[in-house]
C-alpha cells in the first residue's frame, strides 16, 4: 500500500475539557461565584491590602465559562503584550485594577491563566538592577553623542 | 529579586520577566496558590547554587536527556546548569580519578546539605558486582554517599521503583533506591523518563520551602502525580460515552476515541502527562495516537502486555488443557471409586432368606 | 504488594489458577454423575401424554398451581436474581469483551446503564432473598453453612462490579482487582458446592421427567 493511501485526519485543537464532569461548551455554574471573589479581592485592596491573585486554571471552570467571564469583565484601557519566552498578555478589564493575565510558551501554547487584582501588575514594573542596566546603556548612547 | 542565581541567569539572557514568568506557570502547575509563584521567584533567585551529586546507576541515561534537553534553550535546562552540579558523570568535564575526587570533595564541602539525585536502578546480584563506577559498586556507592545527603530524589522509575533492569527475570537482583536507603527523605520522580518540570518543580519547593513537596504513598509529588492519566485526559468524554479504538488504524482510532481497549493504562496511571505534555506542550503520547504505558508506575514492564485492555485476562487458558485432562482423569477414577463400592456393598450384602426371618 | 501488583496477579496468575480449578471441577463432577450410571428399566414403558424428559425440563421452569401465592419472595425473588445474572454475566460489553478475548468469540451487548439498572435490581432481589431465608424459620432450619456461603459467593461479584463500574468506596484499580478476585473465587467453588446447579439443573430435570416418563407419571 502506498504511503499517501493512508488517510490523515486532523483533529483540531479544541480538545475537551479534560475536566471530569465538566461538558466543554456548557456553562458549569462556577464563574458568577468568580464575579463575587474578585469584587471581594478589589475592595480589599481599596482598604490597603496586598494584590491578589486567581489562578483560573485551578478552578473547575469550562472555556465557555471562561468566555462568559471574559465577556463579562470586558476590556479597558490597558492592553500590554510582554515578550518574555513567548508572548503574554496582560489586559485591564472593564473594571480598572482587575487585569486579565495571559501566559503562552514559546509555542504559543497557553501555560497559565490569571486574574490579578492590583493597581500595577508586578510584571509590567521594571526591576531596579534592569533600569540600572537601562540607565549604563543610556549614558554609553550619551556618550558616543559627544 | 536579587541574587547569585538571577544574576547568572540575567547574564545568559534570561530577563528577569521571563522568570518570574517562568514561576508564576510552575506554581500554577504545582497547584500551588498565586502567590507562592512570587515567594518562589524570590527565594529561587537569591539561592545559593546548592550542591548536587547525581549518580547514575543503571540506567539508559534517558532521565539526564530528558531534562538537559527539555527544548532548548530551557529555563529547566538553565536552572538544571545553575546548581553546582558537582559530580555527574556523563555531564562533568572531569573524568577517571579526579571525578571521583570531585565526587569525595563534594560530600566533604556539603556534609548534610547536598541534594543526592540518582537515575537508575541499584544491583545487588552477586553483591552489586553487575553495575560499577571506578571499580566500586552502586550499592557500595549509594551506602557511602547517602548518609550525607539532606534529601535524596530517585529520579526516573529504575531508581523509583527498579523500573526496567528490575523486569522480570531481573538477572541483576536490581532493586529501588527506597530499598536500600530507610533513614533519608527519598523524592520520587518515576517515569520513562518523567517530565522535566517535575524535576524543577522538586528543584524549586526545595530551594522555595527549604523543604520536600508533599508525597504519596508512592514518595511521588502530590502536585504531579495527584491525578492519573484517565481522570485528565482529553479523550476521556469518549470513555464515558463508550466510544472505543478497536484497532490503531480503523475510524475510531481516526476520530480520536479512547484508547483503553488498545490497552491504554491511564486509569491506573498517576502522572502529569495529560496537563503539562511533552516538548514544550506540543503533544503527548495519548494525544499521539498510543495508550499510556502505566511508565510512572512500579513495574510497569511486568504488568500484563501494553496492548492488553486493563480489564482483561493476561493468559487465562494457559492452565485449561492439563486442568481438563486432570479433571476428566478424576472424574473416571471417581466413577471407578464409586462402582467399585457399590460392587463391594453387593458382594457383601447377605440374602435374607424366609429361615432369617422366622428366627 | 500494591494495587497494581494486585491487579497484575489477579488477572495473571490468579485467574489461570481459578481458571483451571473450573475447568477440572466441572469436567470431573460431570464426568463422574454420567458415569454413575442406572440399571435399565426393563419394564414396558407407559406412555403418557406431558410425560418425558423434555416435558419435565420446561414444566420446572414453571410454577405449580398456587406455589407463587404462598411463596412468593422465593419465586419472583429467584425469576429476578437468576435472570438478571444471565443477563449481567453474558450482555455487560466489558465481559462480552472478556469472553471474546479467552473464546475468540463475541456477540450484541445491552446498554451500559441498563446493565447498571438490571444489577441494582438483581442485588435488591438476593437481599430480599436472604432475608426471606433468615425470617422463615422452616427456611432457617434447612438452612446450612453452603446456603450462605454459596449466597456470599455469588452476590460479592455483583456488588464488587457495581462499585468498579460507578467508582465508589475504592481506587478503580483496586475495586477492579476485587471483583475478579471475587469471580476467581467463585469459579473455584462453582463446581464443589450446590452452585454446580447450572450445569446439572437441565440434566437432572430431564433424567427425573425421563424416569417417571417410563412409568407414565409427568411430573
Amino acid at each position: 500500500m502506498p504511503l499517501d493511501a493512508i488517510p490523515i485526519v486532523a483533529v483540531h485543537g479544541d480538545a475537551p475539557s479534560a475536566q471530569a464532569g465538566l461538558v466543554p461548551g456548557a456553562l458549569s455554574g462556577n464563574a458568577p461565584a468568580l464575579l463575587r471573589e474578585i469584587a471581594e479581592h478589589l475592595r480589599r485592596l481599596l482598604a490597603g491590602a496586598e494584590p491578589a491573585a486567581i489562578d483560573l486554571r485551578a478552578m473547575p471552570l469550562t472555556p465557555a465559562d471562561l468566555d462568559w467571564l471574559r465577556e463579562r469583565l470586558g476590556s479597558g484601557e490597558v492592553n500590554a503584550t510582554l515578550l518574555a519566552d513567548g508572548e503574554s498578555t496582560i489586559v485591564e478589564t472593564a473594571c480598572p485594577g482587575v487585569w486579565w493575565v495571559t501566559h503562552r510558551n514559546d509555542r504559543d501554547v497557553v501555560v497559565a491563566e490569571f486574574i490579578e487584582v492590583t493597581f500595577l501588575p508586578e510584571l509590567l514594573k521594571a526591576h531596579p538592577e534592569d533600569v540600572q542596566f537601562g540607565l549604563e546603556h543610556l549614558e554609553l548612547l550619551i556618550s558616543d553623542l559627544s | 529579586m536579587q541574587g547569585p542565581l538571577i544574576d547568572t541567569l540575567v547574564r545568559q539572557g534570561v530577563s528577569r520577566r521571563s522568570f518570574m514568568k517562568y514561576c508564576a506557570t510552575l506554581a500554577s502547575l504545582m497547584a500551588l496558590p498565586p502567590a507562592a509563584g512570587r515567594a518562589m521567584a524570590q527565594a529561587m533567585a537569591a539561592a545559593r547554587r546548592p550542591s548536587v551529586i547525581w549518580l547514575p546507576f543503571q540506567e539508559c541515561t534517558g532521565c539526564t536527556e530528558s531534562i538537559t534537553r527539555s527544548h532548548s534553550p530551557s529555563l529547566e535546562g538553565m536552572i538544571f546548569d545553575m546548581v553546582s552540579l558537582d559530580y555527574q558523570e556523563t555531564l562533568m568535564a572531569a573524568a577517571g580519578h579526579q571525578a571521583e575526587e570531585a565526587l569525595e570533595k563534594a560530600i566533604e564541602d556539603n556534609k548534610g546539605q547536598f541534594l543526592l539525585i540518582i537515575d537508575g536502578s541499584v544491583a545487588t546480584g552477586l553483591d552489586g558486582a553487575y553495575s560499577c563506577i571506578a571499580g566500586r559498586t552502586n550499592l557500595d556507592l549509594l551506602k557511602h554517599v547517602a548518609p550525607h545527603a539532606a534529601a535524596i530524589v530517585a529520579v526516573g522509575s529504575c531508581a523509583a521503583f527498579g523500573g526496567i533492569p528490575k523486569a522480570k527475570p531481573n538477572p541483576t537482583g536490581a532493586v529501588a533506591v527506597s530499598d536500600i536507603i530507610k533513614d533519608k527523605p527519598i523524592v520520587n520522580v518515576p517515569g520513562c523518563p518523567p517530565i522535566p518540570v517535575v524535576m524543577t518543580g522538586v528543584l524549586a519547593h526545595f530551594l522555595t520551602f527549604g523543604s520536600l513537596p508533599e508525597l504519596d504513598r508512592l514518595g511521588r509529588p502530590k502536585a504531579f502525580y495527584g491525578e492519573t492519566i484517565h481522570d485528565r485526559c482529553y479523550r476521556r468524554p469518549f470513555y464515558d460515552q463508550g466510544k472505543f479504538a478497536k484497532t490503531f488504524d480503523d475510524e475510531g482510532a481516526r476520530k480520536g476515541w479512547c484508547l483503553f481497549e488498545l490497552g491504554c493504562k491511564g486509569p491506573v496511571t498517576y502522572n502529569a502527562c495529560a496537563t503539562v505534555k511533552w516538548n514544550a506542550g506540543t503533544s503527548w503520547p495519548v494525544e499521539g495516537g498510543h495508550g499510556c504505558l502505566g511508565c510512572s508506575e512500579p513495574d510497569f514492564w511486568d504488568g500484563g502486555g501494553f496492548y492488553k485492555a486493563l480489564s482483561m485476562p493476561a493468559d487465562p487458558l494457559k492452565m485449561a488443557a492439563t486442568a481438563a485432562v486432570v479433571g476428566a482423569a478424576a472424574g473416571v477414577a471417581a466413577s471407578f471409586a464409586n462402582r467399585a463400592k457399590k460392587g463391594g456393598a453387593k458382594a457383601a450384602h447377605e440374602t435374607v432368606t424366609l429361615a432369617d426371618l422366622e428366627k | 504488594m500494591n494495587e497494581m501488583q494486585f491487579l497484575t496477579w489477579v488477572r495473571g496468575p490468579g485467574l489461570d489458577i481459578a481458571v483451571g480449578i473450573f475447568l477440572l471441577g466441572v469436567l470431573w463432577r460431570l464426568i463422574e454423575i454420567y458415569l454413575l450410571g442406572r440399571k435399565q428399566d426393563v419394564a414396558p414403558g407407559r406412555h403418557r401424554e406431558g410425560a418425558s424428559g423434555l416435558h419435565t425440563v420446561f414444566r420446572r421452569s414453571v410454577p405449580p398451581p398456587g406455589m407463587v401465592k404462598r411463596s412468593p419472595v422465593s419465586y419472583i425473588g429467584g425469576y429476578i436474581f437468576h435472570i438478571g445474572l444471565a443477563l449481567i454475566v453474558f450482555f455487560f460489553m466489558p465481559h462480552i469483551l472478556f469472553f471474546k478475548s479467552v473464546l475468540g468469540i463475541s456477540w450484541p451487548g445491552l446498554p451500559s446503564q441498563f446493565i447498571d439498572l438490571v444489577t441494582v435490581v438483581t442485588m435488591a432481589a438476593m437481599v430480599v432473598v436472604l432475608f426471606d431465608r433468615i425470617n422463615k424459620p422452616v427456611k432457617r432450619y434447612l438452612s446450612t453453612f453452603q446456603d450462605w456461603f454459596t449466597w456470599t459467593l455469588t452476590f460479592l461479584p455483583l456488588l464488587t462490579g457495581w462499585l468498579t463500574v460507578q467508582h465508589l468506596l475504592l481506587p478503580y484499580t483496586t475495586m477492579l482487582a476485587l471483583h475478579i478476585l471475587s469471580v476467581e473465587l467463585l469459579l473455584i467453588f462453582l463446581p464443589f458446592t450446590k452452585l454446580f446447579h447450572a450445569f446439572t439443573v437441565f440434566g437432572s430435570r430431564w433424567y427425573i421427567g425421563k424416569i417417571n416418563g417410563h412409568r407414565g407419571v409427568p411430573v
